[in-house]
């Protein structure tokens, strides 16, 4: 899986989108890892990544994948305006929407759900305060990493929801922070009736990442 | 957005909402992308979409002599269909527009391809 080009994207542009880290990477790195399932196996027709800040991701899933609708859905319109771009700049196209997780899409259609999300641990006011004081975070910056207590707000939203989400054979790809407490969230997939495994982990300065693969149990 | 896409949106997420599908689309400004065809995938696609909302979509574009109104019991033989579907659901593409909750009426625009279904806190 090639990494999609990023040089047209601007200092600007990561005023309000999340520049491409090391948890991107180790998505992406995770992607690849399991290509040989996601193509034999799964053979997705609906790919959705919620959250795709600068696009890399769903991009070059979309390069690769080329019989998938590859869809991405971000609550920032600058996110959906860049996404478009990286596709343009990377010669494929990616379906944006703009929404708040799956909440615009049908019930049990997406076979590949991707999210690398606001994990990062942080006062619940976060949101609120950076919003009237922070200046670096006045835009839409904040949402991409403040993820409340344990960093999990937005994971624990998303989570009781995955049933509707994902079609019956559907795989997620959940990037993880060791403060987000992975085995609880195993644990509370397996009682949602869902499997899953650290498909991938790695230290970075600072944090520990986790991949999780997460099917349903019956699969 | 691909009408393909619109296939997949909904307005269910709005408080009071029970069904939100499928929403009305108008369009105002709409481009047409050529894509490689491939039968195969059409066909794999299908058991993912609502044909009504298909037979819709053609309606919209002014297509809907190239689609039947009922979903046949049989696509794979039927190279001529599968290419139509292909264009109506892959190739064009709707940059100006909106798309309309068949309850309550709420709007959502779609503004450069992208559908905005955001919605307020007081609407879920």
């Amino acid at each position: 899986m090639d990494t999609p080009h990023i040089d047209h994207l601007t200092s600007q542009d990561y005023d309000h989108v999340y520049e491409p880290a090391e948890d991107s990477f180790l998505l992406l790195d995770a992607l690849e890892a399991d290509l040989e399932f996601i193509e034999n196996e799964l053979k997705p027709v609906v790919c959705l990544e919620i959250g795709p800040g600068s696009g890399i991701i769903i991009t070059a899933i979309a390069k690769r994948l080329q019989n998938t609708i590859c869809m991405a859905c971000d609550i920032n319109p600058y996110a959906c305006r860049v996404t478009k771009r990286t596709c343009l700049r990377n010669e494929t196209h990616v379906e944006c929407v703009r929404g708040s997780l799956t909440d615009a899409f049908k019930p049990n259609a997406i076979d590949l759900l991707i999210f690398n999300p606001p994990y990062v641990v942080t006062a619940d006011n976060e949101l609120e305060t950076s919003d009237k004081f922070g200046e670096c975070t006045s835009g839409n910056l904040v949402h991409s990493w403040a993820g409340g207590k344990h960093g999990r707000r937005i994971i624990d939203i998303l989570l009781p929801q995955l049933d509707h989400i994902l079609s019956a054979k559907g795989v997620f790809y959940l990037l993880l922070l060791r403060e987000n407490k992975p085995d609880e969230i195993m644990e509370q997939l397996r009682q949602l009736g869902f499997q899953s495994k650290k498909f991938m982990e790695r230290r970075i300065p600072g944090e520990f990442l986790y991949i999780l693969k997460v099917q349903r149990l019956d699969s | 957005m691909k009408l393909s896409t619109y296939n997949f949106l909904t307005s269910k997420a709005i408080k009071g909402v029970k069904v939100g599908y499928p929403l009305k689309l108008t369009i105002a400004k709409k481009d047409v992308v050529e894509t490689e065809f491939n039968p195969t995938f059409i066909e794999r696609l299908l058991p993912k979409l609502d044909w009504n909302t298909v037979y819709l979509a053609a309606q919209t574009v002014d297509l809907a002599d190239d689609i039947p109104q009922e979903q046949p019991a049989a696509v794979a033989d039927n190279e001529e269909l599968l290419q139509r579907l292909h264009h109506l659901l892959l190739e064009i593409d709707v940059l100006e527009g909106q798309l309309e909750c068949p309850e309550t009426g709420r709007v959502f625009p779609i503004t450069d391809g992208i559908p905005n279904m955001l919605l307020n806190e007081d609407e879920v």
